[in-house]
């Protein structure tokens, strides 16, 4: 670094191209207008008639999707104060699947109001102690407003009760099919103690062609590939799972073959023909039916397997194959060799069969609780699989979080009224200047019903009014929006079966009140100059993808 | 004129050079300023990558801005310096430099030389130490007042609730390194990072923490009662030195070679499961866990996960004589000599997965001597901010079990010192021209409290009066941050560290006076005859 001399006229401090934003003005405000400018975009899609968005990122792949967590992810924000909320948001879509897009429109809704009261003359520092305050009132009420609890995860219908609201705010008119397809490939799949339910145990597999109405849950594993020999089905088999290629054993040291005539060539090959023969036999002799790999098949190989009629299928991913071991019961084994018979695993069937024009093989279980369910998906393009498969994947989360904590409370904004009204008057109760920042925080709340309103077309002022009028009346809880409008554009969202999971709910709110606190707190923004050369690599998010 | 230097070079002389420093001393000030205390707001850095930094940490922001300016980079040189050797104090140096500065000026203006305010630094920094020596608070090491200095130096980094969780976590892994009449290794306290869940899960785990876990699926996740085997032996396959082949002419040869391959190996491994064997048949409850340096084939795995062993591989060398402080037990070069009493020993070792990551928890050992702070955190940016407090949290509880002694904080030192210097020791004890550098230094002290009271919102000239009416009772006070109020900082339990204050003292007067001496700035120019690039 070169040090020069300066000009006596103010120093300048720091590297060419710099770019300073301090003070309120610049740093805190401009901060709270690119959050904002973010939650903007984002709000339309909220709730059950939340619009689609058609995003597509620097790798050319299109998503067509309302799923918050996705539309941020692959916008590549690079406002520094927006990458917070794109944080959050990853964070919420991680742990819970749900109410990622809350996180936004509620971050953008809170710092709306914080710049307001910044204009009204509090510091942000005042601002950020009185949010902080209101966020724990706005747990405790949370507690109190708990509407219903899942009794037992074990229920189809209790699970549905849950499932049903979180996906049909992603797919608006296929809840009641979707969340019967999630339900069941649940219950598949929970295992005696529903703590330890494992959300890798379901898998989506999309097939295009047909219509969604002819998806389905598999017991077991379906893989989208053949067989490679000519056995495609068997029964009732014994499996040997192999995590070698299946060859002739190699030595780590090079080898060379010694050969002194003509006859001794013959020999060998022959020799090598009857010792993976024998290997074979041996193979089968113990049973063996079905003999999966994750490595390549030698021809000679294949040819003996299908001589002594034992299906072979490649399963080339190392997570594939561990998932495949678990539904079979099986232990890889790293060497071609017989399997003792603890190795084995077994299976009730194995076939292939046709869906629409793919060919794929099939790994299922007849009893009723496997350990690995598949939900085979259909539809007319790619990118509406793709939506779906998100659907269902922020429903099989949703029992995650049940497992932790199974109440609920209810949805359609009706609980997120109920907090703005209770809040306010949280706020007026708290002596000082922090009461404003308390109300605002209230009132913040109001954004959710508001949005859904104006998403399904309705005058939100006059759905808000309602609102706030049917909640000031006894048992008037429960009273949220009715997006389909039958009424006067609320309704009881008890008898509509409309819950959300509270623990969703509050990580979402913390999240958010979280970025906001870190947001108003930031007084300088110091940016240098954007390095040159090409970006580095980020972790490829489809690694498991296969 | 007569021109003396390169045509190229630039130069500012007298007057000019010394307005130059102190606009720039000033100018670095400003932008610290906002950063001091519990109050102070946070900044965003965001690096030329896009990737962003919150910090109100004085250090990171002065390594991670490139400073430009000559006089700054200096100061801020002396300022990371403080952090090397003491790991707080930065933002009150780069402070104290600028208020020196503008202090001195206002005399210099008046028409004082220079030399003379220097003087008058180095006496009054001279005094100041000796009133320091008066001032600190001895203690016995007690973990009441170790957590009430880790609070302190923690909360003026991050935010409340997240210190309240981190505070024990740090004194906890320095009380469980600490041995008597020893020094205090930081090395010893491991500091991971998970990104998962929120920052007040931070924890402190009395043990280990490895970043990988065991390599087969069907090896066990979580034993109690572990048996650790430290080795350092290689379970795989080695190629010999020199070139080697094998010529055989039958495909039986071959099998056999396949085999004899496999023996050196599995000779290795028979003799761990040995003394695996021996260890479970005189503890039936124990379970045994490998964790080696090298790396174990999957066919070794293989036959370790059929003797229900826990195995790791590659575990960090750094990790390898932790683990030997922590568990006890002799790591192992060889397999020949296996016998029980080269095992450590811990109660329970798990796994748990973290998205793709896996990581073991080596915990409930009987007498650690390393420990782990566990940082979760929802994003990177937080997890590096939690890390470099934790960093500044576990110096000064060090700090403060090595001094023996505290100073009581919230600039209570700093107003204390001032009216000494200024009623006792520049009125009596200093002659001639020099008491007004010892004036100007006794002013410059001041703007602790002051930027301390500014951050909070509250009126500077309010609260320095108050304080200081206070201070001339004979009472040690600082500013209450909540009421901008004076208070007594011990009974909150608000200390400082002896040796930071006193390092701050050091550093902030050289330069200080350093830079009142420059009366002439050269760069010098280029020889060559190609141009530079434009700058």
């Amino acid at each position: 670094m070169a040090l020069r001399v300066p000009k006596a006229s103010g120093p300048q401090l720091f590297r060419e191209g710099y770019r300073i934003m301090q003070g309120v003005e610049d740093a805190v405000i401009r901060n709270c207008n690119a959050i904002r400018e973010l939650s903007e975009i984002t709000r339309t899609s909220l709730g059950p008639n939340g619009k689609n968005k058609i995003v597509v990122n620097h790798l050319q792949q299109t998503f067509l999707t309302n799923d918050a967590a996705t539309i941020i992810r692959e916008l590549e924000v690079i406002h520094p104060a927006a990458k917070l909320v794109v944080d959050a948001t990853q964070q919420q879509e991680n742990e819970l699947g749900d109410a990622a897009n809350f996180v936004v429109v509620f971050t953008g809704e809170l710092l709306a109001k914080a710049e307001n009261m910044i204009r009204m003359g509090l510091t942000p520092l005042e601002i950020a102690k009185g949010y902080e305050m209101a966020l724990s009132h706005t747990m405790e009420v949370l507690e109190e407003i708990c509407a219903d609890k899942i009794e037992t995860v074990e229920s189809e219908k209790e699970l549905i009760k849950a499932i049903r609201t979180c996906i049909s705010s992603k797919q608006y008119g296929n809840e009641d099919f979707l969340s019967d397809l999630v339900a069941k490939a649940i219950l598949t799949v929970l295992p005696k103690d529903p703590s330890k339910f494992n959300v890798d145990n379901i898998r989506v597999v999309k097939i295009m062609g047909s219509s969604l109405y002819n998806s389905q849950v598999v017991k077991g594993m379906v893989f989208p590939r053949e067989p490679e020999g000519t056995v495609t089905r068997s029964k009732e088999a014994k499996v040997a799972v192999f995590s070698c290629p299946l060859d002739i054993s190699q030595t780590e040291t090079k080898g060379t073959v010694l050969l002194h005539n003509a006859q001794e060539m013959l020999d060998f090959s022959k020799g090598e023909e009857n010792l993976i023969e024998s290997h074979i036999k041996e193979i089968y002799d113990a049973g063996v039916r079905v003999v999966v790999t994750s490595g390549n098949v030698n021809d000679l190989v294949l040819h003996y397997l299908n001589r002594f009629e034992i299906l072979v299928i490649r399963v080339p991913s190392k997570f594939e194959l561990r998932r495949l071991c678990r539904v079979v019961g099986a232990t890889p084994l790293a060497r071609m060799g017989v399997p003792m018979p603890e190795e084995m695993g077994s299976v009730d069937v194995v076939e292939t069969i046709e869906i629409g024009g793919d060919r794929v093989t099939v790994f299922r279980q007849v009893e009723d609780i496997t350990r690995t369910a598949t939900i085979v998906l259909r539809g007319a393009t790619k990118t509406y699989l793709d939506d779906l498969e998100r659907a269902i994947d922020d429903g099989v989360n949703i029992v995650k979080a049940l497992v932790k904590d199974n109440r609920l409370i209810f949805g359609a904004g009706a609980s997120d009224m109920q907090l703005c009204i209770r809040l306010i008057s949280v706020g007026e109760k708290t002596p000082g200047i922090y009461q404003h920042a308390i109300k605002q925080y209230g009132e913040a709340f109001e954004v959710v019903p508001r949005t859904i309103s104006e998403n399904a077309g309705l005058d939100p002022t006059d759905v808000i009014s309602k609102l706030y009028a049917a909640h000031h009346k006894e048992n008037g809880e429960s009273i949220g929006v009715d997006v389909e409008c039958e009424n006067d554009g609320t309704l009881d969202a008890k008898e509509a079966g409309i819950f959300d999971v509270l623990l969703a709910k509050k990580s979402a709110i913390r999240l958010a009140t979280e970025t906001v606190l870190t947001v108003l707190n930031v007084d300088q923004v110091v940016m240098s100059k954007p390095a040159g050369g090409p970006k580095p690599p980020g972790p490829n998010p489809h690694w498991d993808d296969d | 004129m007569l021109s003396l230097l390169n045509p190229k070079a630039e130069s500012i002389q007298r007057a000019q050079a010394l307005q130059v420093n102190i606009s720039a001393a000033i100018g670095l000030q400003d932008v610290l300023k906002s950063n001091l205390g519990p109050t102070g707001t946070t900044k965003m850095l965001v690096d030329g990558a896009g990737a962003i930094k919150l910090t109100k940490d004085g250090k990171v922001l002065l390594t991670e801005m490139q400073i430009q300016n000559p006089t700054a980079s200096c100061i801020a040189k002396a300022a990371t310096a403080q952090d090397d050797a003491t790991g707080d104090g930065t933002t009150s140096v780069c402070l104290l430099v600028g208020e020196l500065l503008k202090q001195a000026e206002l005399y210099i203006r008046e028409g004082l030389h220079p030399s003379l305010i220097s003087d008058g630094f180095n006496l009054a920094k001279n005094e100041a130490l000796t009133f320091l020596d008066s001032f600190k608070t001895d203690f016995e090491v007690d973990r009441e007042v170790l957590l009430n200095v880790a609070k302190t130096s923690l909360s003026t980094k991050i935010s409340s609730k997240v210190v309240e969780s981190l505070a024990p976590a740090v004194v906890d892994a320095i009380l469980t390194i600490r041995r008597p009449d020893e020094p205090i290794d930081l090395h010893m306290v491991e500091i991971m990072k998970m990104q998962n869940r929120s920052a007040s899960d931070t924890q402190l785990i009395r043990g280990l923490l490895l970043d990988h876990g065991a390599r087969h699926p069907d090896m066990p996740k979580q034993v109690k009662n572990a048996y650790i085997l430290i080795l350092n032996v290689s379970l795989e396959y080695e190629k010999s030195e020199i070139n080697s082949g094998f010529f055989y002419s039958t495909s039986e040869q071959r099998e056999r070679l396949v085999e004899s391959e496999r023996k050196f190996v599995d000779n290795k491994l028979r003799k761990i499961v040995e003394l695996k064997k021996e260890v479970c048949e005189r503890d039936p409850t124990a379970n045994f866990v490998i964790i080696n340096q090298k790396g174990i084939d999957p066919l070794s795995l293989d036959v370790l996960a059929k003797n229900g062993i826990m195995a790791l591989r590659r575990a960090k060398r750094r990790n390898m004589e932790r683990l030997q402080l922590a568990c006890g037990g002799v790591a192992q070069n060889s397999v020949d000599d296996l016998n029980p009493e080269v095992l450590g020993w811990a109660g329970s070792v798990y796994e748990r997965t973290l998205g793709e990551e896996k990581y073991t928890f080596v915990e409930d050992v009987k007498d650690p001597k390393s420990a782990t702070i566990l940082i979760h955190g929802p994003n990177t940016y937080t997890i590096q901010q939690i890390q470099d407090a934790t960093r500044d949290g576990l110096r000064a509880v060090k700090n403060a079990v090595e001094d023996n002694c505290l100073i009581v904080g919230a600039g209570a030192f700093e107003v204390a010192c001032a009216a000494h210097l200024r009623n006792k020791f520049a009125a009596k004890e200093v002659k001639g021209k020099a008491k007004m550098g010892v004036y100007a230094y006794a002013d410059a002290l001041l703007i602790i409290p002051k930027t301390l009271a500014a951050n909070s919102s509250y009126d500077t000239q309010d609260a320095i009066v108050a304080l200081q009416e206070e201070a001339s009772e004979g009472y040690k006070v600082g500013l209450d941050l909540k009421t901008g109020m004076p208070f007594d900082p011990e009974v909150e339990g608000i200390y400082d560290n002896y040796r930071v204050i006193r390092h701050m003292l050091h550093s902030a007067t050289v330069i200080a006076s350093n830079l009142i001496s420059v009366d002439q700035i050269l760069r010098a120019g280029r020889s060559s005859l190609k141009e530079g690039p434009p700058q």
